[in-house]
């Protein structure tokens, strides 16, 4: 009688000879388990318009078609160049950028917590999610280096690939606004000049005037954004028609302290001061400082006095602003015509 | 046949050999007992002497005397049992114990209509006896049979009784899916049913048990597991070649018993089981519920008094001592029963080669656990068999039976009255006349009593004319009669009436074969066989319906109320009348029995044919080399058998209906006061349609060593099915709607092993076997309509991704990669500095204890870029172990099945889970803290936080379509475990039995997996658990079988 490893022995070799033997050779007609990329999937947008010094993403511009499946596509920026065939340096190279980290809630309860959830990375001013398909313009792009309006900006290629193909979409334009650092903006969009000298406040509500008891409009109200130095603060001054300092205390019913998402507020009886963290607002999301859609910030001054008849009305005096450029700014609300009733009737 | 005649020269011997040893003889007395069921043998032949020479044959009671030489050796003979040899050594009285010769070499097959020995045959195919499965109580003997054949792939997913599962031979065979959420359905692709050399038509209709109407109990059903001798599984191109239409999908053949005993046997089995409850679902109760639900609103609302106003204004909640809403009712529990069942099977059978017959009879009664189910079987099996001359054959039977069956208020597979009403808020109460759940109403009230007969008559006539030549005829016809009656009463119908239901449905099946074969053999060396033979089938069937509103009172049913104008009856459009035709022929060769080539080539036609694309044409060739013949193998004295085999060939299942090969007319509007007949522009009529075709390379090693103490199966495949029919639809500038077209294929591939050996040595006292059988398949889909190279079904709840070059159905999901623990774990976008939200107008933000779900395209939106291709709802490894184990009287038997690496999607728990987001709607609820779900902030979860109500529309935490829901449902089932006791044989004899077994089984006793649900076997072709299945039991048995 054999010894008992034998027997196993040529089964195992058989079962493995089989076995390698039949895989290869059958797998070889089968199709390979590919991605596909439809005739279908194409970007919906090919000329970008941002608008400098902010931060931008161009959002929905590209249409997978029916290959939702495919995902994830991998998209790549090629080619970026000035309309005249220059390389574009400004665009590619990676610049200091602020990003958040952790989600901004609208609750932090300092500048450092705020500061906390966003740091500087190295990217390149214009870049693509490399798998969405998203264009996004950082905000520390300006037109000191980036060829904005009036000239024709830039142009460049994508391509997209996943396993089932590559496809090359051409010739994209991307043709930037310079920055208007605050909204809403009195500066001209393509030359940057202001064309008037200050915009309307947003919210004008039972503010009455002085001399007339008249309703007053937005129009009444002209609201200033000046730029005074480097800092983060933003201050808030009132001037009658006469150019007079109103104190803001007489806006006894403001929430001073959602007034904006702001800390260790200065107020005396000239101006309202509070440290900041720019943009404002820091992100779009609707927090108790922001417009419903969260994309402005709304700071509402209020009082109330007694109007004709002894009946209570209460006043709001307000504007939905952004302002995108870090520095000490102080936004002035003047009363062009008249200035406003603060006394009971 | 053949051992009739070696008998008979025996016996010729004997006479002139009893001649010379007639001195000094010595008389023998003793008993042949078999040692695997301790019952006695009658009719064994006993040889002595040099030539060996017939002495005598044992009695009626296995009793024997004979007169030999004292130095004499005897040997015992007997037709499936090895020899005995034993000596004399003086003895006078012997107790001889024959083994059943299990031996590989002596074992048949039948393939293509005609028995050959399993060593000739070069397909792949696994034989089951009887005896293997008679032992478990089953409404379905197909159930009995997972995990037993490697490459058999048997999901018991039905519990009603009578029903069954899904069958899948080498892997998937169709991709469409049909129907949405809890109805999405995998198109069925079960074998073809082959009895008694008889194609019975067990279409998808009966493959779940599911259809809109009628009782949906399969002819397998009817056949008693008594009544089987054996089940045969053809599972490779070659073995099912001339099986041809239908037999793309692999053939079962089942043979029913015959007589075989010159003493005429009478066996009486009897089985009482008990059903019990499976685990089902888990819920919170009574008082638990209604602080769960008040807590989560004032933990969860926008406000606190929002939430007392929601509290307030939800009597549910707060009216809590009103004795409607004061309760804790187990819903669950009035659905389910304990059920005691019995099963009783007496069969006389008697007979020899000339004559030999059998009658069954049987009843087996079956109630469902869930109230209102049931399945009660009566069959009378008969069959005899005429054999006067060698030349001539006559077979004839009749099976008749006759199946009652009762699906309650649901159909065949679903019950979703018991989904819904079993998952209602325990606070309601008891179900009354006046019960808040009418689902539960429905299940228990509503009269469902279905009625199937089916008479399966057949005559088999042989005649050989010159010796090999052999022409043989088969004439069937099966008739299968539906009915099905449902009576929902008026307490059910909103103040409509009762509704009462009529459904009849006749199906009838006329099959004739004609067969001419020849054998020769030449030099005893090179052995020929062919034959010829031609097949027709014509199939109809016709169901007719009628629905009557309003009926006059619960108790008059009929025949008919005050609703007749919304009272509604015809023919059902499953309207068939089938034809299919076939030539063949086979060709083998063997030379020696070493080396074996088998050839045939089968044309098939069918009705349902487009007329341009023809006849079907299925060659196929099988090779086999019986290697251990070689005399280089002549001194492996350890080698029993061992062989090497190929096949390949083709094979079809004819698809689809005439009407997308020619079309439809509809009767259309009146014109000018005349009828119109219009084109249905539905469906575009396709003149090519082909039949579905598979294509199976087959390879494939056998071997036995130490006298069949080890033997060993290994076979590979690639099985190929083309021209699968799909549904396309057209451009709408055409004005047709869609069109029948075969253009998507699929490729399984695997392996397939079984091993048998015996631990203990051929000595020992017990006798101990063990098996082992595994299944590895992989599907491949490799085209689909148009060229396409993917496709996508959406069932509304998961959508499923057809994709050239992987497995065919693969689950497409939302990945969850946890739950945040704390908001600020979400992620942010780093340049608007957004947090991951959900798509739309007004997203949802994620927070702490909401799902991660992984943003694929990366850009902080959840929708449906982010979907995932994740997991794959076929099994990728099948197979099951068994031991049998036998000391003296007792034996053990325990059989176990598993699948391996198969993804299943658990949406009854997501149910349940979503009526967390309506804390005053009435919903059952599962116990939160049973899961390991979010609860605090910095909690690492597993679910996410179900109580945040507020949010849940638009976060769908439990969104079904996620991959917290997809579990893994790989399981190892303890099938059954049978331990028997054969009594005392001179006891049993002493009251007049041959012998007396008793046994008790438990069915379905155990399922070792992760799964979190209640049975990761309960789920749906598709891996889906719904909340509608039928569990599948637990039973006990006690049995008893006498032979008298």
């Amino acid at each position: 009688m054999m010894n008992n490893k034998q027997p196993l022995a040529l089964l195992y070799v058989l079962m493995a000879g089989m076995t390698l033997l039949l895989t290869p050779s059958c797998k070889k007609y089968l199709p390979d388990a590919r991605l596909t990329l439809g005739n279908d999937a194409a970007f919906t947008t090919t000329t970008y318009e941002p608008v400098l010094g902010r931060n931008t993403l161009f959002t929905g511009n590209f249409n997978i078609g029916n290959s939702t499946l495919s995902q994830p596509l991998d998209f790549k920026i090629i080619n970026l160049r000035r309309k005249n065939g220059d390389p574009a340096p400004e665009l590619t190279e990676n610049h200091p950028t602020l990003v958040w980290k952790q989600p901004y809630l609208g609750d932090e309860k300092s500048l450092e917590e705020i500061e906390a959830k966003r740091k500087i990375e190295y990217h390149p001013l214009f870049e693509i999610r490399e798998h969405s398909g998203q264009f996004l313009v950082w905000a520390g792009a300006n037109s000191t280096f980036v060829k904005v309006r009036p000239d024709s900006g830039y142009v460049f290629d994508v391509e997209v690939s996943n396993s089932g193909g590559r496809r090359y979409f051409r010739d994209f334009r991307l043709k930037p606004f310079r920055e208007r650092p605050y909204e809403p903006s009195n500066l001209d969009p393509i030359t940057g000049n202001a064309t008037s000298p200050a915009v309307n406040a947003s919210i004008v509500n039972n503010v009455k005037g002085v001399r007339t008891s008249r309703n007053m409009g937005g129009g009444d109200v002209a609201v200033y954004f000046n730029r005074v130095g480097t800092g983060k603060s933003l201050t808030f001054k009132f001037l009658d028609s006469a150019q007079n300092v109103i104190d803001p205390n007489l806006f006894a019913l403001t929430k001073w302290e959602s007034l904006v998402h702001g800390f260790k507020m200065e107020k005396t009886n000239t101006q309202v001061k509070y440290e900041v963290a720019y943009p404002i607002p820091l992100i779009t999301y609707q927090t108790k400082y922001t417009t419903p859609s969260g994309e402005r910030a709304r700071a509402v001054f209020r009082y109330e006095r007694l109007g004709f008849g002894g009946i209570r009305e209460e006043a709001n005096l307000g504007i939905d602003f952004s302002i995108y450029q870090e520095g000490s700014w102080e936004i002035v609300f003047q009363f062009r015509n008249e200035s406003p009733k603060f006394n009971n009737d | 046949m053949r051992y009739l005649f070696i008998i008979s020269a025996l016996l010729l011997c004997c006479i002139s050999t009893a001649t010379i040893a007639q001195q000094k003889k010595v008389l023998i007395q003793g008993t042949v007992i078999d040692k695997k069921e301790k019952v006695s043998i009658p009719g064994v032949n006993i040889l002595s002497g040099t030539p060996l020479a017939s002495v005598g044959m044992t009695n009626e009671k296995g009793e024997f005397s004979v007169s030999v030489l004292p130095d004499a050796k005897l040997v015992f003979s007997y037709v499936g049992y090895t020899t005995v040899t034993q000596k004399l050594d003086g003895k006078t009285k012997l107790t001889i114990f024959m083994n059943t010769s299990a031996s590989y070499l002596n074992e048949t097959v039948v393939v293509g209509y005609q028995t050959k020995s399993k060593i000739l045959s070069t397909g792949s195919s696994v034989v089951i006896t009887g005896k293997q499965i008679q032992d478990v109580p089953a409404g379905n003997a197909m159930e009995l049979l997972q995990g037993k054949v490697a490459g058999l792939n048997i999901q018991n997913n039905n519990g009603m009784p009578g029903m069954r599962g899904s069958i899948n031979i080498r892997g998937l065979s169709n991709i469409n899916v049909s129907g949405a959420g809890d109805n999405a359905f995998l198109t069925p692709t079960s074998p073809l049913f082959v009895i008694d050399g008889v194609p019975i038509d067990d279409n998808s209709s009966y493959e779940y048990g599911f259809q809109q109407a009628g009782p949906g109990i399969s002819p397998v059903s009817l056949i008693p597991t008594e009544d089987i001798e054996r089940i045969e599984v053809l599972k490779d191109a070659q073995a099912t070649s001339l099986y041809g239409s239908k037999g793309a999908y692999g053939v079962i053949l089942i043979t029913t018993k015959r007589g075989n005993s010159k003493i005429p046997i009478v066996s009486y089995t009897s089985k009482f089981f008990m059903n019990t409850v499976p685990q089902l679902r888990k819920v919170i109760g009574g008082r638990d519920e209604r602080m769960m639900r008040i807590d989560q609103i004032l933990r969860y609302d926008t406000s606190y008094y929002h939430g007392l106003g929601m509290i307030n204004n939800s009597a549910m909640l707060s009216d809590s001592l009103n004795a409607y809403w004061n309760n804790s009712t187990d819903w669950q529990s009035y659905f389910y029963r304990q059920t005691f069942n019995q099963s009783h099977n007496v069969d006389i059978s008697g007979g020899d080669q000339l004559f030999n017959y059998k009658v069954n009879v049987g009843s087996y009664a079956e109630n469902g656990i869930l109230e209102n189910t049931g399945f009660t079987r009566y069959n009378l099996n008969m069959n005899m068999q005429y054999q006067p001359s060698p030349r001539f054959k006559l077979f004839a039977s009749i099976n008749n039976a006759l199946g009652k069956n009762s699906v309650g208020s649901g159909n065949g597979l679903l019950q979703t009255g018991v989904a819904t009403g079993g998952s209602s808020s325990s606070l309601l109460p008891a179900p009354s006349q006046f019960s808040a759940v009418n689902d539960l109403l429905a299940s228990l009230k509503t009269q469902n009593d279905n009625k199937t007969v089916n008479t399966v008559t057949t005559l088999d006539i042989q005649y050989e004319f010159i010796k090999g030549l052999r022409a043989s005829t088969n004439f069937s016809y099966n008739f299968n009669t539906a009915t099905e009656d449902t009576f929902r009463p008026s307490s059910l119908s909103n103040g409509g009436g009762g509704q009462s239901t009529y459904f009849n449905e006749r199906r009838s099946t006329v099959y004739n074969r004609n067969m001419l074969s020849y054998f020769k053999t030449l030099n005893d060396k090179h052995n020929f066989t062919a034959y010829v033979f031609n097949e027709i089938n014509m199939n109809k069937a016709k169901a007719d319906k009628v629905r009557l509103v309003s009926n006059v009172s619960d108790y008059i049913q009929g025949p008919y109320g005050y609703g007749f104008y919304n009272s509604r009856g015809g023919t059902l459009d499953n309207f068939a009348d089938a034809r299919s035709v076939a030539f063949a022929g086979a060709f083998t060769y063997n030379y020696d029995q070493k080396y074996v080539i088998d050839l045939t080539y089968r044309v098939d036609g069918t009705s349902t044919n487009g007329p341009d694309a023809g006849y079907s044409k299925n060659p196929s060739i099988g090779l086999r080399w019986n290697f251990f013949k070689e005399n280089l193998f002549k001194d492996f004295n350890w080698l029993d058998y061992a062989s090497l085999k190929a096949s390949y060939g083709k094979n079809i299942n004819p698809n689809g209906s005439i009407y997308d090969v020619y079309g439809k007319y509809l009767s259309g509007p009146a014109y000018n006061n005349n009828t119109t007949v219009s084109l249905d522009k539905g469906v575009i009529p396709n003149t090519g349609l082909l039949p579905t075709t598979t294509m199976q390379l087959n390879a494939g090693f056998e071997m036995g060593i130490y006298k069949d103490r080890l033997s060993f199966t290994f076979d590979t495949y690639y099985k190929q099915v083309d021209n699968i029919l799909r549904s396309k639809a057209v451009a709408n500038i055409n004005s047709f709607g869609s069109i029948s077209t075969n253009e998507t294929s699929l490729v399984n591939y695997g392996y397939e092993f079984s091993m048998r050996g015996r631990p203990l040595s051929e000595g020992s006292k017990v006798n101990w076997t063990l098996s082992f059988n595994g299944a590895i398949n992989k599907d491949v889909l490799t085209h689909l309509p148009n060229g396409d190279r993917e496709l996508i079904y959406d069932d509304g709840r998961q959508l499923i991704l057809y994709r050239l070059g992987m497995n065919s159905l693969s689950n497409v999901l939302y990945n969850t990669k946890g739950v945040y623990a704390t908001s600020g774990a979400v992620p942010v976008d780093p340049l608007t500095g957004l947090r991951y939200r959900t798509a739309g107008g007004n997203p949802a933000y994620f927070q702490a204890g909401d799902p991660y779900f992984t943003d694929l395209n990366g850009d902080y939106i959840l929708d449906n870029n982010d979907l995932v291709v994740v997991g794959n709802s076929q099994p990728r490894f099948v197979g099951g172990l068994g031991s049998f184990a036998q000391y003296k009287g007792f034996s053990l038997n325990m059989n176990f099945s598993f699948t391996l690496g198969r993804d299943i999607i658990n949406n009854a728990l997501a149910d349940r889970l979503q009526n967390f987001s309506n804390p005053t709607a009435p919903g059952a609820m599962v116990p939160l803290n049973e899961y390991n779900s979010w609860q605090n902030p910095g909690d690492i979860a597993d679910f996410p936080n179900g109580l945040d109500f507020t949010r849940q529309a638009r976060v769908q935490p439990f969104r079904y379509n996620q991959t917290l829901f997809q579990e893994d449902g790989s399981y190892l089932k303890l099938n059954d475990v049978t331990l028997s006791y054969n009594l005392n044989r001179k006891f049993t004899q002493r009251y007049g039995m041959n012998s007396l077994r008793i046994y008790g089984t438990a069915k379905n006793l155990h399922t070792f997996s992760n799964y979190s649900g209640p049975n990761p076997e309960n789920v749906s072709a598709l891996g889906r658990d719904t909340s509608g299945g039928y569990p599948n039991s637990r039973s006990y048995t006690l049995g008893l079988s006498v032979q008298f």
